[in-house]
C-alpha cells in the first residue's frame, strides 16, 4: 500500500491537470454562450433538472435554425445545490472561465441575491424565478428581470382565495423564509377587509415533528389553515394536521404540495381536499404546447416554463441588440418582450422576424412576460387546484 | 480564467483558516468543535453589521469580527467545561444552529433570511476588475500570520501541553497544567480565526445570508482537516486547498463526459468527491502531512 506516495507535490499537479484539462475540450469556435444555474441537487432538486432541460430544447431548436447573430449557441449548466455559497462558486465559474452573457434559472431567494452582485458587477445579465420581493429592489442596474411574481401580489390572490373560501377565522404556519414578513403584512392586511380574522406562527422548518406548533394554531379554531413552507417539512405538517383531527380548510403553495408531496404521505385521505395555488402558466398557449413538448410532460411546472420563456427572451435580445454581450440584454430585452411589435411564442420564429427588420412581442409559456423597469413582471394568472382522491383537479385559472 | 482561480483561491484561503481554527482546538487540544459554522456567522456578521448599518471602515469590522467570535467561543467553552468528546460536540452544534436561527430569525438586527447585501469591500470601486487580486493577497497576508502564529503555538511548550490534554487530560492536570485555562484560551483563540474568516468571506462575496452557515461547512472543514493532517497546522491548509480543489475541479471533470444529463453530472460531481476523499484517506490514514511530535527537550 505503501508504495503510492501522495505528497504535496503530486497533489498539487493533479489538481492542476484537472483544471487544465477541459480546456482543449473548450476550444471552439466563437459560440455565445448562455448558462442556467438551477438546484440539481438540495431542496430544488425536484424542479431544477427539469427547467436545465426545458433551457436545452429551446437552444437546440435554435441551433438547428442557424444559431444567432450567425454563431452557434453553447448552453452550460450548473448545480446551485440550493446553497447560496456553492452558489456563489458556481456562478464565478460561469462568469470567469465560461464567459457567459447571461445565467438564467436561478431558484432560491437566497441563492439569487447571492449571486446578483457577481452578475451586475461583471455586466452578466440574470434571469431569475426567485419570489422575494427584496430582489428587484437590488441596485441592479438593469441586469436582472424575474419571470415570477412578486410575493406580495401573489399573497394578495391567496388573501383573496381564503376570503372567497368562506373562512372568517384564518390561520398561517410559515417557517422563516424572505417572504416570511410580506406574507403577514399582507394577510393581516387583505383578510380583516373580508371579515376574517387571520393569526400566525413561524416554525422551523428543519424539525421531524410540528405536534405542538399544531396545538397552537388548532386552540385558534381556525378553518382555514394556510400551510405556507416546502416539501420537506409541508409533508411533516400535513400529517400532523391530520392526527390532530383538523376538519377545516387547507390551502398551500404547489411549489411545496406537489405530485412528491402526495407521494411521500402516502395516503390520500390526509391530503384530501388540499387546495393549492400557484402563479398559473399560460395553459393553452402554443409556447406552454411546445414545454410539454420539450420536457415530456402533460402539465409542466411553472418554473420549467419560466427559464424556457428567460432562453427565448434572452436570444431574441442578443438578436435585437446585434452583441452576445449582458448589456445588450439589458439595453434590448423588453424590446422583445412588450410593445406593440408581432406576436411571437419562441425565438425561432422572433429570430426570423427580427432579421427581417420586424419588431416583435415575445408571449411565453409562463405568461406575457412584460416588465416593469425594476424587473418585476407586469401581469400574471393564478392557478387553483385541490386535492381529490391523491390527484390534482383544476378548481379555476384567474 | 484568472480571476476565476483568484476567486477560487480566496474561498480556499477562507477555508484554509477555518481548517487551522479547527485544527488548533481539534487537532491540538482534541475538543471536537462541530460548532464552526457558528462562529464562522458570528464573524461574518459582526463585521457586515458594523460596516453597513454602523458605517465603520472594513479593518474595525474585521477587529470586532475577531473580538466578538472569540467572546463567543469563551461563552461557549466556560458554559460547557465539564463537557467533553461527544458531548462537546453536540452542544457546540447546537450553537451554530441558534447562532442560524437567531440570524433568520432576529430581523431588526440581521434582516432575517433577505440577508444582508451590498456588504463593502476594500477598495473595491477603485479596483474594479483587479479586486479579486488584491483581496487574494489580503486573504493571504491574513493567512500567512494565522499560519505562523498557530504553527508557533503547536511547537511551543504551550502546544505541547494542549497535546497532552488531548490524550489524556487527568494527567496532564496532574502533571501541574490548568486544564481549563488552557482549554478556555485555545478555544476562543479557534473561534476567533473562525469569526476573522467569517468577516473575510462576507466582505468578499459583499452578501451573507443564514442559508450560508448551514453545518455543511463545518463537514467540508473536518474534511479538509482529516484529509490534510489532524494536529498539524500545515497539514490543515493542504487540506482545505485540496477540499476546494476537488470541489471545483470536478465540476470540469464531469463537464466533459459526453452523453450524461445536467443531474447526472451533478450527481456524479458529488460521487467524484467523496471517491477522491476516500481515496486519500485509505492511502494516507492520517492525511497527507500527519502529525510530527517533535521530541520533548532533554532536561539538563
Amino acid at each position: 500500500m505503501n508504495k503510492i506516495r501522495i505528497t504535496r507535490r503530486t497533489t498539487m499537479a493533479g489538481s492542476v491537470a484537472l483544471l487544465a484539462n477541459p480546456a482543449i475540450v473548450r476550444a471552439q469556435a466563437d459560440p455565445i454562450k448562455l448558462a442556467t444555474l438551477t438546484p440539481l441537487t438540495g431542496a430544488g432538486g425536484p424542479y431544477g433538472p427539469v427547467m436545465a432541460k426545458a433551457a436545452a430544447s429551446v437552444v437546440e431548436e435554435v441551433n438547428k435554425a442557424g444559431g444567432v447573430l450567425g454563431r452557434r449557441i453553447v448552453l452550460v449548466s450548473e448545480d446551485d445545490q440550493t446553497n447560496p455559497e456553492a452558489a456563489v462558486r458556481a456562478a464565478r465559474k460561469l462568469i470567469d472561465v465560461d464567459k457567459v452573457t447571461a445565467i438564467m434559472g436561478t431558484w432560491a431567494s437566497s441563492v439569487t441575491t447571492a449571486v446578483a452582485p457577481l452578475c451586475w458587477e461583471s455586466k452578466t445579465f440574470l434571469c431569475t424565478v426567485s419570489g422575494a420581493d427584496s430582489i428587484t429592489l437590488l441596485p441592479h442596474q438593469g441586469y436582472l428581470i424575474r419571470t415570477q411574481p412578486n410575493s406580495r401580489l401573489q399573497v394578495t390572490r391567496v388573501g383573496e382565495f381564503i376570503l372567497s373560501l368562506g373562512a372568517k377565522k384564518a390561520f398561517t404556519m410559515i417557517p422563516q423564509t424572505p417572504f416570511t414578513q410580506s406574507t403577514f403584512d399582507v394577510l393581516n392586511q387583505v383578510l380583516p377587509k373580508g371579515g376574517a380574522t387571520h393569526q400566525s406562527l413561524i416554525y422551523d422548518d428543519k424539525k421531524t415533528t410540528y405536534r405542538t406548533e399544531v396545538d397552537q394554531a388548532l386552540r385558534t379554531s381556525p378553518d382555514v389553515i394556510l400551510a405556507n413552507g416546502y416539501t420537506p417539512d409541508t409533508v411533516v405538517l400535513l400529517k400532523d394536521l391530520y392526527r390532530a383531527g383538523f376538519k377545516g380548510k387547507i390551502l398551500g403553495f404547489a411549489y411545496s404540495i406537489n405530485q412528491k408531496l402526495v407521494d411521500q404521505i402516502g395516503q390520500n385521505e390526509v391530503v384530501e381536499g388540499v387546495y393549492t395555488f400557484a402563479p398559473s402558466s399560460a395553459e393553452g398557449g402554443s409556447a406552454y404546447e411546445k414545454v410539454k413538448v420539450a420536457v415530456g410532460s402533460a402539465n409542466p411546472d411553472p418554473y420549467t416554463c419560466q427559464v424556457y420563456d428567460h432562453v427565448n427572451m434572452v436570444l431574441m435580445a442578443i438578436a435585437v441588440g446585434k452583441a452576445a454581450s449582458g448589456e445588450a440584454i439589458k439595453d434590448n430585452i423588453r424590446k422583445v418582450t412588450q410593445g406593440s411589435g408581432k406576436s411571437v411564442d419562441n425565438a425561432v420564429d422572433g429570430l426570423k422576424a427580427i432579421a427581417a427588420g420586424e419588431k416583435v412581442d415575445y408571449s411565453g409559456a409562463s405568461g406575457p412576460c412584460d416588465f416593469d423597469e425594476k424587473g418585476d413582471i407586469l401581469d400574471c394568472k393564478f392557478r387553483y387546484e385541490q386535492i381529490k382522491g391523491g390527484k390534482f383537479t383544476l378548481v379555476k385559472i384567474a | 480564467m484568472l480571476s476565476y482561480l483568484l476567486f477560487i483561491a480566496t474561498i480556499g484561503g477562507i477555508y484554509g483558516l477555518l481548517a487551522l481554527s479547527l485544527n488548533l482546538i481539534w487537532g491540538g487540544a482534541g475538543m471536537v468543535n462541530l460548532g464552526l459554522a457558528g462562529f464562522f456567522a458570528v464573524g461574518a456578521y459582526a463585521s457586515a453589521l458594523l460596516t453597513t448599518a454602523g458605517q465603520a471602515p472594513i479593518a474595525a469590522g474585521w477587529l470586532v469580527a475577531f473580538v466578538a467570535a472569540g467572546i463567543a467561543g469563551l461563552t461557549v467553552t466556560l458554559s460547557t467545561t465539564r463537557l467533553r468528546e461527544d458531548y462537546l460536540a453536540i452542544v457546540t452544534l447546537g450553537f451554530a444552529e441558534v447562532v442560524r436561527l437567531v440570524a433568520a430569525n432576529e430581523i431588526w438586527l440581521t434582516r432575517g433570511t433577505d440577508g444582508i447585501s451590498g456588504i463593502p469591500g476594500p477598495w473595491k470601486r477603485a479596483l474594479g476588475p483587479d479586486f479579486n487580486g488584491v483581496y487574494f493577497l489580503i486573504v493571504l497576508g491574513v493567512l500567512l500570520v494565522v499560519f505562523f502564529v498557530v504553527r508557533r503555538i503547536d511547537r511551543a511548550p504551550y502546544g505541547r501541553a494542549l497535546r497532552a490534554i488531548r490524550e489524556d487530560a487527568q494527567v496532564a492536570e496532574v502533571a501541574g497544567k490548568n486544564v481549563l485555562r488552557f482549554k478556555t484560551e485555545a478555544f476562543a483563540l479557534s473561534a476567533a480565526i473562525a469569526g476573522l474568516a467569517g468577516a473575510l468571506y462576507g466582505h468578499f462575496t459583499s452578501y451573507i445570508a443564514p442559508d450560508l452557515f448551514l453545518p455543511l461547512i463545518t463537514v467540508y472543514i473536518f474534511l479538509a482537516v482529516a484529509s490534510g493532517g489532524t494536529g498539524r497546522p500545515a497539514g490543515a491548509l493542504v487540506g482545505a486547498y485540496l477540499v476546494m480543489a476537488l470541489l471545483e475541479s470536478s465540476r470540469f471533470f464531469v463537464e466533459g463526459i459526453p452523453g450524461v444529463t445536467a443531474v447526472q453530472r451533478a450527481a456524479l460531481k458529488e460521487l467524484l468527491i467523496a471517491v477522491a476523499l476516500i481515496v486519500v484517506l485509505r492511502l494516507k490514514p492520517s492525511g497527507v502531512l500527519p502529525e510530527r511530535i517533535p521530541p520533548a527537550p532533554r532536561s539538563s
